[in-house]
């Protein structure tokens, strides 16, 4: 790792609420975020050095977005770094934020994303992502059904119940009638039994909801200028590794930190996280609060067991035990998680859970607010964990 | 021929002639790599990348085990199927481990019914119609069968 000359810090960021106007283009959509990101921050057009966006390439015909984008958000003629890789993509935005602030090329950078995924139909545009193209979708085997694959990996792998999934999605529900961001914040409360019961319709209740379009912004600084914009700013650091693509390739992958892992595993996420927590300092002992980006429960369990906040296969009974609770150490997706905040792929997956762990650092979650946490974690995947993010922020200011 | 269709048709999804020419022989026979190097095997092929493990670039095509065994099962039956499969639904698909090690994800095919594959029972491959694309044109290539 090379030398870092300066911290990053986070002083601001926005989200688009729940079922957004039909009429708006993903311009608008990024102008929307953009705007109201540095609105918040104070922070004007002209300050800002450079622009990360990550965009769902399938579902937008522009094949060279970057000069679009810049001139969308009339920061022209400064730089706008696009990046398509699929939901944690901004994630990898958010990694060259970091880079340009942290070496002091720039000093305030806005990573964001947008997902416009009915541009086109939804799940022809969406079906092959994930997917090792050449072999596994083009013979019909599609983002969904590795969904189910790795599910039922894990789940035999580790004995898991379905209580446990059941539990999880009941939590992230629960958190998201206490959010009003969340895509299930106005729907009827499920019950705890059902989302338990061994039904088709049960699982699909257990998984993602669909947020529709959805973009969001977050802002980056250099530690040395933040208090200019926030006297609550946040440090910011950020994380990423790959896995091959092919879901047959999570087995046996001939390199040292694979090997021993298969389909039940997030070995990518072990390594993001083992860089993330070195810059930031921290072990995972530290971790007050997750925000994970979970299209299923199981994948959820994965991830905390990935970070380190459990032992490998033994997320079940951090759930089952009350885990995901306010009152519990470390209480996870209090967003409220793919099953209610909402599944917003290029647009909000990685960076819904970054905003979220910043609103609670400086205590503006209200009903859902964790008591006084420092130290906030969320994960995020493209690709079918063949990438996977993770993000760090702690509290920057002193009471 | 070319004169009767003056605006270029754009197709939206990912198949083309070429993309399955270019995979055929992995698709039809199971065709992979080997590291002429370490030795480390690999489907679906490396043809001209570089091995992952030893860092040469020294593929070689291989020719992967028939035979395996289930390691996984799952039902094509949540949210969103493939289309294009008429009435040979929900499809049964499986990880199977192949003799040599290699992993693949594959339909399972000529079941009488799904509950009939385990974990752990010995499958082949075999050359079988997929799907008809929406060309018209029928998708051949690899799935696995129970060994009876």
């Amino acid at each position: 790792m090379g030398k870092i000359l300066r911290r990053v810090m986070m002083v601001g960021g926005a989200i688009t609420p729940p079922r957004i106007p039909m009429d708006w283009t993903w311009r608008q959509m990024a102008c929307e975020v953009f705007w109201n990101a540095l609105q918040e921050a104070g922070i004007a057009i002209k300050e800002v050095d450079l622009v990360a966006c990550n965009y769902n390439d399938r579902a937008i015909v522009d094949s060279s977005p970057g000069p679009q984008i810049a001139d969308a958000l009339g920061i022209l003629p400064k730089p706008v770094v696009p990046i398509a890789n699929a939901c944690a993509g901004n994630g990898i935005a958010s990694y060259v934020a970091w880079n340009a602030i942290a070496s002091g090329r720039c000093d305030v950078v806005v990573s964001m994303g947008f997902a416009r995924s009915d541009n086109y139909d939804a799940m022809e545009a969406m079906n092959s992502q994930g997917n090792y193209v050449d072999y596994d979708y083009m013979m019909g085997l599609t983002h969904i059904n590795y969904s189910s694959m790795r599910d039922a990996y894990y789940r035999g792998k580790y004995d898991v119940p379905l209580q446990a999934a059941g539990e999880w999605a009941y939590r992230c529900n629960w958190y998201a009638r206490r959010n009003p961001l969340a895509a299930n914040y106005d729907k009827p409360m499920p019950v705890l039994e059902e989302l338990c019961a061994d039904t088709p319709e049960a699982d699909r209740d257990r998984q993602a909801t669909n947020r529709g379009g959805v973009a969001s912004a977050m802002i980056f600084v250099g530690e040395d200028i933040a208090h200019k914009y926030t006297d609550k700013p946040v440090y910011f650091d950020v994380a990423y590794a790959f896995r091959p693509p092919y879901i047959g390739n999570f087995f046996n992958y001939p390199v040292e930190s694979m090997r021993p892992y298969d389909l039940a595993e997030f070995p990518g996420l072990m390594s993001a996280a083992q860089e993330a927590y070195e810059i930031a300092g921290i072990g995972s002992k530290d971790i007050n609060m997750v925000q994970v980006h979970d299209l299923t429960a199981y994948e959820g369990m994965m991830a905390l067991e990935a970070i380190g906040l459990c032992e490998i296969g033994k997320a079940k009974e951090y759930v089952l035990s009350g885990g995901m609770t306010l009152d519990s150490r470390c209480p996870i997706n209090t967003y409220g998680g793919g099953p209610a905040f909402g599944h917003g792929s290029a647009g909000s997956d990685f960076q819904a859970g970054v905003l979220e762990n910043f609103w609670q650092l400086q205590g503006r979650c209200g009903d859902r607010q964790v008591q006084n946490p420092k130290v906030g974690v969320n994960t995020s995947y493209g690709t079918h964990h063949s990438l996977d993010v993770i993000g760090v922020v702690q509290k920057g200011w002193q009471e | 021929m070319s004169s009767e269709f003056t605006d270029m048709f754009v197709r939206l999804d990912t198949f083309s002639s070429a993309y399955w020419y270019r995979t055929r022989a992995g698709r039809y026979r199971l065709e992979g790599t080997r590291c002429a190097n370490c030795g480390e095997k690999f489907f679906p092929p490396r043809s001209g990348l570089i091995c992952p493990a030893c860092h040469a670039r020294a593929m070689q095509l291989y020719q992967c085990a028939q035979s395996g065994e289930i390691i996984c099962l799952a039902l094509d039956d949540v949210g969103f199927p493939a289309v294009g499969y008429g009435d040979a639904m929900p499809r049964v698909q499986a990880i199977v481990r192949l003799d040599d090690g290699i992993h693949l994800m594959v339909d399972l095919m000529e079941l009488s019914d799904p509950s009939e594959a385990q974990i752990g029972d010995r499958v082949k491959m075999v050359l079988r119609k997929h799907r008809r694309e929406d060309t018209g044109a029928w998708v051949y290539g690899y799935g696995f069968v129970l060994e009876r």
